[in-house]
C-alpha cells in the first residue's frame, strides 16, 4: 500500500510536484548571472575597484610630495596603529558625531514643526514660508557657508539682532554654530518629506481620536508619530549621510577651526592628505568615513525594503 | 516644382563650395599649425590668484612674459599653465601635475618652503650649471641664493621675497604720547606702546599680530613666527630634521602673545580668524585710523599703491611709520623670510629653453614689475634702491629692502607644515582664550605636533 502510494506519487500526474514548489520565494536561476554581468561590471569599475584601491592606499606610505610620493609601498598596519593613538582623529570623530547628531535632531524637529504648521497655514503663507525654506535647501553650500559666516561673526546679523555687538558667535560657539547652519540648509528637504507624509495620514483616524476626547499630545504620540515613524527614520538616515559628506559648509565657515573645534572627519582627511601631504593616512580616514556611511546606508536600505 | 538637372547640379556645386571654403581655410590653418608644431613648446605653471596682489596684474605680467619670450625666441613656444585658487589649492594642483611626466610643467613657480620637498621627490633639475656667469644670480645676497641650494646644488631661484617688520600709525602713537620716530628696542617697548594706545584711544586696536590657522601655513610667517625668529632660541627644525616643540624661544613667543591678548591689546578674533586673507586686513584698517601697531609683512605697504588699490591710500607714505622688529635681547632686528621661486622640472626635454625663459622673467624690468605687483622684495640687492622699486610704495619698499638682511629663512619640509599648524593652533588659543598661559599654549602645541609626527620626529631645546 505504501509502495503503491509512492509509485503513484512518482509516476502519476505532476500536479502534486507543482504544489511542492514555493512560488512566494525567490529562486536562483543561473541564467540571470549573465544578465547581471553588465551591471556587476559597472559596479566593479565604478565602485568596488576604486574602493578596494582606497583601502589599499590607506595601508601604504604614499604622500603628495616627498620621497614616498614616487617610491611608495605597503606598510601593513602602521597607519591603523597611528590612527588608534591619534588624538586629533578621536577629537574629529567626536566633533563629527556632534555635528551629525545635532543636525539630525534639528532637521527632524524643525522640519516636522514647519510641515505641521504649514498644514494649518493658508495657501499664500504656505507658498511664502515653504518657498523660503526650500530656497535655503537648494542654495549651494558655498553660498550658504558665506551667508552664515557673515551672519555669525562679529558685527553680523546675529550680533545686531541679539544686541551683542562685540560677540563673535562663530568663534565662541563654533561647532554649535556650524550645526545650526547645517540644520538651516537641510530643513527644506525634511519639511517637504514630512509634509507629504503628514498629508497621507487618514483624517478619519484623527477625527475618531478627537471624538474619543484624545488630547493633542495623545493624538501626536499615538497616531501621528507611529504613522510618521518610517518617514522620520528615512529622514534621519538620509540627513546622517548628507551631513557626513558636508565638507563645503564647514570648510568655508571655519576651515575646521578654531583649534580643530569643527574639524569633522572629511576636513581632517583633507587636511592630512593635502595640507600635511599624507595621502595614505588621509585615505585611511576616508575609509573610516566610508564604514560609517555604510552603516547608515545599510540601515536605510533595510528600512526602505521593509516599507516596500 | 520641377528642378532642371542643370540647375540642380549648379546648386549642388554652390553648396559644396560653401561647405568646402571654410574647410579649405581650416586646412590651411592646419598646415600653419603643423609648422608651429615644429617649435619646441615649453610650459610654465604658476598661481594666478595668490602670488600677485591682484589677479589682473598676474594675467598682465604673465601675458607680457609670453609675448616677450615668443618674440625673442621664435624657435620656442611658451604655454602658460595658470593655476587658480588659494595657495593650498595651488600647491595641491601643482603637486598633482608633477605626479606624471606628461603633465609636469617644464618650469614652475612655487613658495620657497616647498623647494626641499619637490627636490626630495625628484621633481626638480639641478640648474647650477646654467647659472654660471648669470648676471642676475650673481647679485643675490647669500641668504636668498641659498634658498634653493640643497647639497651644494641649486634647484630653484628666487623671484621675490617676503620679510616682516613693524608698521605704526604716527597719529595714533602721537595721541598716545609716544615720541616719533618710534624705534622699539625690546618686546617690552612694544607692549608699553600698545598699552598707551589702549588707554588713550579705546576704539583703536593697539596691536595686530597674526594668530590662528585661517591664513594657512604662511599666516604664522607674517605674524608670531617673527617673534620666534627674534627669540633666544629661534630654531624650528634641527640639523637632524627634528621639529622643536618646546624651547625657551617658543615660551618667550607664547608669553608675549599671552600678554597681548590677556591685556586686550590684540585684534578681535573675528578679524584674526577671518578666512578672507587675514594678513592683509591691517592695510584696510590703517586708512580708517583704527589700528596702532602691526607686526606684519612687507606687502602691506604695497597694498596702498594706486596700481594695487587694496585700498589706495595716498597719505600712507607720510601717515605711516616703519621699523624693524627687535630681537628679544634688543641687540638686532628679526624677521622670517620666505619667497617664491622658479624651478625646472627634472623630466624637461629642453632645459636650455627653460633657462632662457627664466632669464627673460629675471630681466630687470620684468623682475621689478613682478616684485612691485606681487609685494615682494627683489632678490637682486642692487634693485632695493632703484627708483622704479622704491617709488612704487615709498618708504616701505626701500625700508624692507634694508631689513631683509636680518631675516631668517623658514624651513622646507613636510614636517614643517604639521609643526606650523600646531604653532598656529597655539597662537589661536591664546587669542581666543586669553586666560591660556604661554606654557599651556606650548604644551598644547607639543602635544599636537608629537601626536601628528611621532615622538621620534620632535625634540625639545633647553
Amino acid at each position: 500500500m505504501v509502495s503503491a502510494v509512492a509509485s503513484d506519487t512518482v509516476t502519476g500526474p505532476s500536479v502534486p510536484e507543482l504544489w511542492k514548489t514555493r512560488h512566494d520565494k525567490e529562486r536562483l536561476q543561473w541564467g540571470s548571472f549573465a544578465l547581471l554581468t553588465p551591471a556587476f561590471g559597472l559596479l566593479a569599475i565604478l565602485f568596488l575597484i576604486p574602493m578596494g584601491f582606497a583601502v589599499y592606499l590607506g595601508l601604504t606610505n604614499l604622500t603628495l610630495v616627498g620621497p614616498t610620493a614616487v617610491k611608495w609601498g605597503f606598510t601593513g598596519l602602521q597607519n591603523l596603529t597611528r590612527l588608534r593613538s591619534d588624538t586629533s582623529f578621536w577629537q574629529s570623530l567626536w566633533v563629527t558625531g556632534f555635528f551629525i547628531g545635532g543636525s539630525i535632531v534639528g532637521v527632524v524637529v524643525v522640519g516636522y514643526g514647519l510641515a505641521s504648521l504649514l498644514m494649518r497655514a493658508n495657501s499664500w503663507m504656505r507658498v511664502v514660508v515653504g518657498g523660503i525654506v526650500v530656497i535655503a535647501w537648494m542654495m549651494p553650500a558655498v553660498t550658504a557657508g558665506m551667508t552664515w559666516y557673515a551672519s555669525t561673526t562679529q558685527g553680523g546679523a546675529f550680533s545686531v539682532l541679539t544686541g551683542l555687538a562685540n560677540t563673535n558667535f562663530l568663534d565662541n560657539w563654533p561647532v554649535e554654530t556650524v550645526t545650526i547652519a547645517s540644520v538651516w540648509s537641510m530643513t527644506g528637504f525634511s519639511m517637504l518629506v514630512m509634509g507629504a507624509a503628514l498629508r497621507n495620514i487618514p483624517s478619519e483616524a484623527i477625527e475618531a481620536a478627537i471624538v474619543e476626547n484624545a488630547s493633542s499630545w495623545q493624538r501626536f504620540r499615538l497616531i501621528v508619530l507611529p504613522l510618521l515613524r518610517p518617514t522620520m527614520i528615512a529622514v534621519v538616515l538620509l540627513t546622517a549621510l548628507l551631513t557626513l559628506a558636508n565638507f563645503s559648509l564647514i570648510y568655508i565657515m571655519t576651515q575646521g577651526g578654531p583649534n580643530g573645534a569643527t574639524n569633522i572627519l572629511p576636513l581632517y582627511s583633507y587636511q592630512q592628505a593635502f595640507s600635511y601631504n599624507n595621502l595614505a593616512y588621509g585615505a585611511l580616514i576616508g575609509n573610516v568615513m566610508v564604514l560609517i556611511a555604510t552603516v547608515f546606508g545599510v540601515l536605510y536600505v533595510r528600512i526602505a525594503s521593509q516599507r516596500s | 516644382m520641377k528642378v532642371s538637372k542643370r540647375a540642380f547640379l549648379t546648386k549642388l556645386m554652390l553648396g559644396l563650395s560653401v561647405v568646402a571654403l571654410p574647410l579649405t581655410v581650416a586646412g590651411a590653418g592646419g598646415v600653419s599649425s603643423a609648422g608651429a608644431a615644429s617649435k619646441t613648446t615649453i610650459s610654465v605653471a604658476y598661481a594666478v590668484n595668490t602670488t600677485f596682489d591682484t589677479t589682473p596684474l598676474a594675467v598682465k605680467w604673465w601675458g607680457g612674459i609670453q609675448k616677450e619670450f615668443d618674440a625673442k625666441y621664435p624657435q620656442y613656444s611658451l604655454k602658460l599653465v595658470p593655476i587658480s585658487g588659494g595657495e593650498p589649492d595651488f600647491l595641491t594642483k601643482l603637486a598633482l601635475l608633477y605626479h606624471s611626466s606628461s603633465t609636469a610643467p617644464d618650469v614652475a613657480q612655487f613658495p620657497s618652503t616647498e623647494i626641499a620637498l619637490y627636490q626630495s621627490t625628484g621633481y626638480l633639475l639641478n640648474i647650477s650649471p646654467y647659472l654660471t656667469g648669470s648676471s642676475w644670480f650673481s647679485q643675490y645676497p647669500s641668504v636668498i641664493a641659498n634658498e634653493g641650494k640643497i647639497g651644494g646644488k641649486i634647484y630653484a631661484v628666487s623671484s621675490g621675497e617676503n620679510n616682516n617688520g613693524i608698521y605704526y600709525d604716527k597719529a595714533v602713537l602721537q595721541k598716545a604720547g609716544i615720541a616719533l620716530p618710534w624705534n622699539p628696542t625690546t618686546w617690552a617697548d612694544i607692549i608699553t606702546a600698545a598699552k598707551a594706545i589702549k588707554k588713550a584711544e579705546p576704539k583703536v586696536t593697539p596691536l595686530w599680530i597674526d594668530a590662528g590657522t585661517s591664513a594657512g601655513p604662511n599666516g604664522a610667517g607674517y605674524g608670531a613666527l617673527n617673534l620666534l625668529a627674534g627669540s633666544s632660541t629661534p630654531t624650528i627644525q634641527t640639523a637632524s630634521g627634528k621639529m622643536v616643540v618646546s624651547s625657551p624661544g617658543l615660551l618667550q613667543t607664547f608669553n608675549f602673545l599671552h600678554e597681548v591678548y590677556s591685556d586686550g591689546l590684540g585684534a578681535p578674533t573675528s578679524e584674526l580668524f577671518s578666512p578672507n586673507n587675514a594678513p592683509n586686513i591691517p592695510s584696510a584698517l590703517y586708512p580708517k585710523g583704527t589700528l596702532g601697531i602691526t607686526i606684519g609683512a612687507n606687502f602691506l605697504g604695497g597694498n596702498w599703491a594706486k596700481l594695487v588699490n587694496f585700498p589706495y591710500w595716498s597719505a600712507a607714505s607720510t601717515a605711516m611709520g616703519i621699523t624693524g622688529l627687535p630681537t628679544s635681547n634688543g641687540k638686532s632686528f628679526a624677521s622670517t623670510l620666505s619667497g617664491w621661486d622658479y624651478g625646472v622640472s627634472a623630466t624637461t626635454k629642453s632645459p636650455k629653453a627653460d633657462m632662457d625663459l627664466i632669464n627673460v622673467m629675471q630681466e630687470s624690468t620684468n623682475l621689478i614689475n613682478a616684485d612691485n605687483w606681487a609685494g615682494w622684495v627683489p632678490p637682486v640687492k642692487s634693485d632695493w634702491t632703484i627708483p622704479v622699486y622704491t617709488n612704487f610704495a615709498p618708504p616701505f619698499n626701500e625700508e624692507f629692502g634694508k631689513l631683509l638682511v636680518y631675516s631668517t629663512e623658514l624651513p622646507s619640509s613636510s614636517a614643517y607644515n604639521t609643526w606650523v599648524q600646531g604653532f598656529e593652533q597655539a597662537t589661536g588659543t591664546l587669542a581666543q582664550t586669553p586666560s591660556t598661559t604661554g606654557a599651556e599654549a606650548m604644551a598644547s602645541m607639543k602635544s599636537y605636533v608629537t601626536n601628528q609626527l611621532g615622538s621620534s620626529a620632535v625634540t625639545t631645546l633647553p
